[in-house]
């Protein structure tokens, strides 16, 4: 399709209504209680900017003017439901528009109202795949067609999941709200865990899909990054977003110019993105600092990111302190029972003291997975043990489904 | 999308008002804490620079107070964006921040696109 020059205003108008989707759609569920409503409303209002904007311009405050356009419809919608029921009682609220005026201005709110939302598209009454799927479309503005694209799933499957996740929203009960206490702290960990999903399903792409990943790890670094504003008393939303900023640095260094995977301790560190090492580096102490002013206990995506600073303050490869990643896998062991973190403490305490404490925390948890065997290999390979480690590296190959992947794990096997 | 935005004025546009500072304090939390921008920051003065300049195969060096009062760029931000029309509209609310609190002030945000890896070698 050749873009028209009306195409073009209406990108832009699409653009701006993306950056003010989670103020106006948390905006309007604060006053209709209604996820389905408020989503029409927002959309409605999408529809009036792209017959207006394009012929008047882009309004000095477009989010004032989606806010108040949205609200003048949820009105005239609540008036309709009034006269043909005549029962505006069961609602829920009654709404005049004065009561609503100030519900709308109510400027202060505007941060708990994204929060507000962030919990009901993170509700625990939704499977993980449906609470990204949601928190993308209303909390992120995304398209149906750029979470598809996302996912590598069809449109039509997106929105089946969206329209599903609505409907267990309603019939469950789940209702707009800002819990206190222990029950804030389980729901900001289920934000959290959905911000990190949609992360991973980016990062873990292989690399001939990886332009539209990419997408995906950004706009769960968004995310991470609105959390932080929307909750900065809270210092794991810092840690995470910490983790983030310091993964996606890695992103161009992550694959060489032919498109094989490059491992961390090969990769070109002048290609690392020093400016989200920075925001990294700076998120990490917030956690800390917030942590230690608080009393708050130091959380899994804190001590991850701390790991990953290491790495990052290295300037070189053998600069990396080893035996302090070493103690923060400790410390992640410690917190749960997660294979991938074990094999990452052997390969951590090999670097730190030798193969043979790699080897000794291996051989203590089950060999689950290629990258057992992979980095059994590795510390077998460095302990001089040649025959061993290339057995170990050809059964990882056996196991692992990424082609690059089996193909750098077969060459290790042969060249020791 | 990673874009530059360069905001662009006269070298002897004097202090911003008290008003501006405001306004682009609260413009910019907003910006920052949607996740849009990634970095920004403001150029100090003309008279405190040096120019470096290659003419004729030869390397010289001005240093700055600079005779004539040109546009010059006095502020940049770093955005993370999903599209162009998104760095051009975070552009556009600095330059409306400017429009409605800097009276007089004239100037232009230039929108550009940083080169990445993946885009390719930046153009010539």
């Amino acid at each position: 399709m050749t873009p028209t020059p009306e195409a073009a205003t209406d990108r832009a108008v699409v653009a701006v209504w993306q950056l003010e989707s989670a103020r106006v759609v948390s905006g309007l569920l604060r006053m209709t209680r209604d996820l389905a409503l408020a989503e029409d409303l927002a959309q409605d209002a999408l529809v009036a900017a792209l017959e207006t904007w394009p012929r008047d311009g882009v309004p000095a405050n477009p989010g004032a003017w989606l806010m108040t356009v949205a609200k003048r419809r949820a009105v005239d919608t609540f008036r309709r439901a009034e006269r043909h029921r005549q029962q505006v009682e069961r609602l829920g609220h009654e709404l005049t528009e004065e009561s609503m005026d100030e519900l709308v201005d109510h400027v202060d709110h505007v941060e708990d109202d994204v929060l507000r939302l962030m919990f009901l598209t993170c509700h625990p009454a939704l499977t993980p795949e449906s609470r990204a799927a949601l928190t993308l479309r209303l909390v992120g503005g995304l398209t149906v067609e750029e979470i598809a694209r996302g996912f590598l799933v069809k449109d039509t499957a997106v929105g089946q999941r969206i329209s599903r996740a609505k409907r267990t929203l309603a019939e469950s009960g789940a209702v707009l709200e800002m819990p206190v206490g222990a029950e804030r702290t389980a729901r900001l960990d289920d934000v959290m865990a959905v911000i990190y999903l949609v992360y991973n399903e980016g990062y873990a792409a292989t690399s001939g899909e990886a332009w539209m990943r990419t997408d995906l790890c950004l706009e769960a670094l968004r995310l991470a990054r609105m959390l932080v504003a929307l909750a900065p008393s809270d210092a794991e939303v810092h840690g995470l977003q910490a983790l983030l900023e310091l993964q996606a640095s890695r992103f161009h260094a992550r694959t060489s110019s032919s498109g094989e995977p490059v491992l961390l301790e090969d990769q070109d560190r002048a290609r690392w993105d020093h400016l989200l090492v920075r925001r990294g580096l700076a998120a990490l102490s917030r956690a800390e600092s917030v942590a230690a002013s608080t009393g708050q206990p130091v959380g899994v995506y804190t001590v991850q990111a701390a790991i990953a600073a290491c790495h990052a303050r290295a300037r070189r490869a053998e600069d990396t302190d080893w035996a302090r990643i070493a103690a923060l896998y400790d410390l992640l062991s410690s917190a749960g029972d997660n294979p991938a973190v074990e094999v990452n403490r052997a390969v951590a305490h090999g670097r730190a003291h030798g193969s043979d404490a790699g080897l000794a925390v291996l051989d203590s948890v089950e060999p689950v997975g290629h990258l057992w065997h992979a980095v059994r290999g590795d510390l077998l390979s460095r302990a001089g043990r040649r025959t061993d480690a290339a057995a170990a590296f050809r059964t990882a190959a056996s196991l692992t489904r990424n082609d690059a992947e089996r193909s750098l794990l077969l060459h290790r096997a042969t060249s020791g | 999308m990673r874009y530059m935005v360069m905001l662009s004025m006269r070298s002897d546009v004097g202090p911003p008002p008290q008003a501006l500072m405001e306004a682009m304090g609260v413009a910019m939390g907003e910006a920052f804490a949607g996740g849009l921008m990634i970095d920004a920051g403001g150029l100090m003065p003309m008279s405190d620079s040096t120019a470096l300049t290659i003419r004729s195969g030869a390397l010289s060096r001005v240093d700055g107070p600079f005779a004539e009062a040109k546009e010059v760029v006095g502020g940049y931000a770093v955005l993370e964006v999903r599209s162009h029309e998104e760095a051009v509209e975070g552009a556009r609310r600095m330059m409306q921040v400017h429009l409605d609190h800097w009276p007089g002030w004239e100037g232009s945000a230039e929108v550009r696109r940083i080169g990445e890896p993946e885009a390719g070698p930046p153009p010539s």
